[in-house]
């Protein structure tokens, strides 16, 4: 019955999609608001559809209907509830439905914000959403059909992969990341009906830096998510390894942060219009590159699915979709005409530029470190993989760079400055990098590139707060209360500009945190007996004893530690080995004391409850706690920033706020007038 | 039209469609080990449930398959009967063995008892011998010729038709 039923759904939700997915298109060259109305019916459908497909999944999963053929393949009874419910996407069939689920409420939520508003762009925006929807529709009823009718049900199931049950992280981690995968197909659709029109006018670029907003926030908040998960289950003690799956999450974050900034300049100076399409198409693409990636078993990884047919089903559309773009890039970008022109080197829109081209590299640089050992496997047949050592010195320097950009850039003001401007802008921070540099070297920073972020972070984070509460110290200035000012200045008009200095300051803390934990990194080992203490960086490390946990679909064996300071009890730490039925290796969990300056981690190379001994990697890395924290705050400026302004929003009305702002600083030629389309 | 992009786009696109074309249908998993073609490790272990000591010299002469496995992983299980069978058939032209690691006594014991066996299984109580031979989990499979060569390695469960493909790069020596 519920095989059938999702089947039925699956379908329809393909029938729906490909029907709206032409209508747009007719709709977008026959200017037919029939058709356009048409296109948006098909749209809601195709949402309900799959997401009443995604309900019946997670249905047959409650129930345990081993009738339905990805129950079986991830179902267990054995597990518990939780674990139950995010099968849903532990596994490849369900992972590819789950895409379609949070596919179709993007494009429900899309298509009724934008309704009735950009009459020009939305039918061809559905009709490519659309068209994507379409193949996910497809790989669903074929390649990857989780609804099969199992002949003969089993009784009870493996349950879904060992560690995905070992971390509620993960519960987590791959909704946020589909909710920024899946969501950058909102620009892509945004950017190609621009190309199709030929114009790329100013009332696009708000649903434009919208949409690629709110996934951007989701991305970022999945990436951190990743690193987290790895760093509390895998147990060596990082957060990143440079694997090609984690590196496939953050291409398209790399060009979608590049296609913010970049479209900031097209609103201002009516710049980069080229450019900007170029990134938020690249993002979309290296979000199917990403999905391939994951589902081709072309690349090992912990992330990787089992081997499938659909790897090259899924390297069909990533062919079509690259050829659709460049072909649309190819005819219409000349046509979006330029407006402006970049005004001296030293000026805010230059750094922009500086900075999106050093986005650019990083993308490049990454991109080639992933796909190299293919290549290499291609034309010479050894197998081979790219390590740390490349990513960490291609991607140290370039890293550095932007953070420099990071303060720099918002220090200059827009337009031609005078040298006299320049010096006054760029001088002052200083303090702020020279205060940063001296406080971590007096507390034990002693690697270059460590001191070279600090001090790049000092001056950016003096730029940031400088900037960011500039329009509340200017109505301050004029006589208006802090408390008003703040409100009005920050939170109403200068929303937009005060949530994105939150994300520049959140920024900063992440790299500073990533490059000191990194760089001051202890390791060391030891073997316990029981009762037995070892003193480590400070810490009295003791072993309570090892006893063995049977749950039922698990078997821990478990080290009790408890962990004594300056003759103070801090904490109790259980690392702990488990072995699942359905693994080949037993796994390790590790477990943290984490605080805001330091974090002891433990992790258990082994453990023997018979001898009651454990040898375990003992290491303590500082500020690794404001990796996460400043990711978080990244995410919540991000909201800021895209929150609509409560202030009634005339066209342009949120730019013209911050014009208001940066004519404080003689501007060298006025601003253009807030470009509209006609 | 803009050639400059269509040029550059349709390069990029090529090349990366092209590299990951060539990538599909290989198995990322299958690591060329070292070993293939080169001596076994020797080693000398306790068999399971005695105190007899198996030595890897004393099946020289004949092909032999070594199986790591445990019983705490379920893959094991599921090719277990399949070994059992094999060993029933082909024995005793073709040696097969077992080593457990990371593993009790008595579960194995226990094991054995329960689903029946048809070679012998020894104890790597230390891990040492897995280790010698770069056993990434379990269950893992090393097939070796007459002389004690490792002609060919198996990672996974394995079933009838695994075992007589692996069998034959032996043979084919």
């Amino acid at each position: 019955m519920l095989p059938i039923l999702g089947r039925i759904l699956i379908l329809g939700s393909l029938g729906a999609a490909v029907a709206g997915a032409v209508l747009g298109f007719v709709a977008g060259r026959t200017l037919s608001l029939d058709g356009l109305k048409w296109a948006r019916r098909c749209a809601w459908l195709y949402a309900a559809l799959i997401v009443l497909a995604g309900v019946v999944m997670e249905v047959a999963l409650l129930k345990h209907d081993f009738s339905v053929s990805y129950v079986a393949q991830v179902g267990s009874r054995e597990v518990p509830t939780w674990v139950t419910v995010v099968s849903l996407w532990s596994s490849l069939e369900g992972s590819i439905l789950f895409w379609g689920v949070i596919l179709g409420i993007y494009i429900a939520v899309a298509t009724y914000l934008t309704r009735g508003r950009y009459p020009e762009y939305q039918p061809d925006a559905i009709g490519v959403w659309l068209s994507t929807a379409a193949f996910f529709s497809f790989l669903i009823a074929a390649p990857a059909n989780p609804f099969h009718t199992m002949p003969n049900p089993p009784l009870d199931g493996n349950g879904p992969n060992a560690l995905l049950q070992n971390h509620v992280l993960m519960a987590i981690h791959p909704p946020f990341l589909y909710l920024g995968y899946v969501g950058m197909t909102i620009p892509f659709g945004f950017a190609c009906a621009a190309l199709l029109k030929g114009r790329l006018g100013h009332a696009v670029l708000k649903p434009l830096r919208e949409s690629l907003m709110l996934p951007w926030i989701f991305q970022s908040i999945a990436i951190m998510l990743g690193g987290w998960w790895a760093y509390e289950v895998l147990g060596w003690g990082g957060y990143w390894a440079w694997d090609p799956v984690e590196n496939a999450s953050l291409l398209p974050w790399l060009t979608a942060t590049a296609a913010l900034h970049s479209i900031m300049v097209v609103e201002r100076r009516g710049i980069l219009k080229g450019w900007t399409v170029t990134l938020v198409q690249a993002t979309f693409l290296l979000v199917i590159l990403g999905t391939f990636m994951t589902r081709s078993g072309v690349f090992n990884s912990v992330h990787s699915f089992t081997q499938s047919a659909i790897g090259p089903t899924i390297l069909v559309f990533l062919a079509a979709a690259l050829l659709f773009s460049i072909a649309l890039l190819a005819f219409r970008i000349d046509k979006l005409e330029t407006e402006g022109r970049l005004e001296g080197t030293a000026s805010r829109e230059a750094m922009f530029l500086v900075n999106n081209l050093l986005f650019v590299l990083l993308t490049f640089t990454v991109l080639i470190g992933t796909v190299f050992p293919l290549i290499v496997e291609a034309m010479k047949g050894k197998q081979m993989s790219v390590g740390r050592p490349y990513f960490d010195s291609m991607v140290v320097p370039i890293g550095a760079a932007l953070l420099f950009l990071l303060g720099v850039g918002p220090a200059l003001p827009w337009g031609r400055a005078t040298s006299d401007q320049t010096r006054k802008a760029l001088l002052p921070p200083l303090i702020g990098a020279a205060l940063f540099t001296l406080a971590g070297f007096a507390l034990g920073v002693r690697s270059g590139w460590s001191l070279v972020t600090l001090a790049f972070g000092g001056y950016a984070a003096q730029v940031t707060i400088d900037q960011m509460f500039l329009p509340m110290m200017q109505r301050v200035k004029r006589g208006e209360s802090a408390a008003t000012a703040f409100v009005d200045g920050q939170l109403r008009r200068g929303r937009r500009r005060f949530g994105s200095y939150i994300v520049h300051g959140a920024v900063v803390v992440v790299i500073i945190a990533i490059a000191v934990s990194s760089s001051m990194r202890q390791t060391a080992e030891r073997t316990f007996t029981k009762g037995q203490t070892h003193r480590v960086a400070g810490y009295d490390i003791t072993l309570l004893g090892v006893d063995e946990r049977e749950e039922p679909h698990r078997l821990s064996t478990i080290a009790h530690f408890t962990i004594v300071k300056n003759g103070k009890h801090i904490a109790t730490l259980e690392p702990r080995m488990s072995q699942y039925p359905a693994m080949r290796d037993p796994i390790g969990s590790p477990d943290v004391y984490s605080t805001p300056i330091r974090d002891l981690y433990l992790s258990v190379a082994n453990v023997d409850p018979v001898a009651q001994t454990a040898t375990i990697t003992i290491y303590i890395a500082p500020m690794v706690f404001w990796i996460w924290i400043g990711v978080i705050i990244m995410g919540i400026g991000g909201l800021i920033a895209l929150v609509i302004p409560s202030v009634s929003e005339a066209p342009g009305r949120a730019v013209a706020a911050e014009h208001e702002i940066e004519t404080v600083r003689p501007p060298p030629r006025p601003f253009a007038p807030a470009r509209g389309d006609k | 039209m803009n050639r400059t992009v269509l040029f550059v786009g349709v390069i990029i696109a090529a090349a990366l469609v092209v590299i990951l074309f060539v990538g599909l249908g290989k198995d990322p998993s299958a690591i060329h080990s070292p070993l293939i073609d080169k001596p076994a490790p020797e080693f000398s272990l306790r068999e399971v449930g005695t105190n007899k000591t198996v030595d890897l010299t004393q099946y020289r002469g004949k092909p032999l398959i070594i199986n790591f496995w445990a019983t705490w992983c379920g893959p094991c299980w599921e090719e277990h009967p399949s070994l059992v069978a094999s060993a029933r058939q082909l024995q005793p032209d073709v040696q097969f063995l077992g080593v457990v690691f990371q593993d009790k006594e008595e579960k194995i014991l226990g094991f054995l008892n329960q689903r029946g066996t048809a070679y012998p299984t020894v104890v790597d109580e230390k891990g040492k011998t897995a280790i010698a031979y770069g056993v990434g989990g379990v269950p893992e499979s090393y097939f070796l010729d007459a002389k004690g060569t490792i002609r060919a390695k198996f990672v996974g469960p394995m079933n009838g038709d695994i075992i007589q493909e692996n069998l034959q790069k032996v043979l084919r020596q």
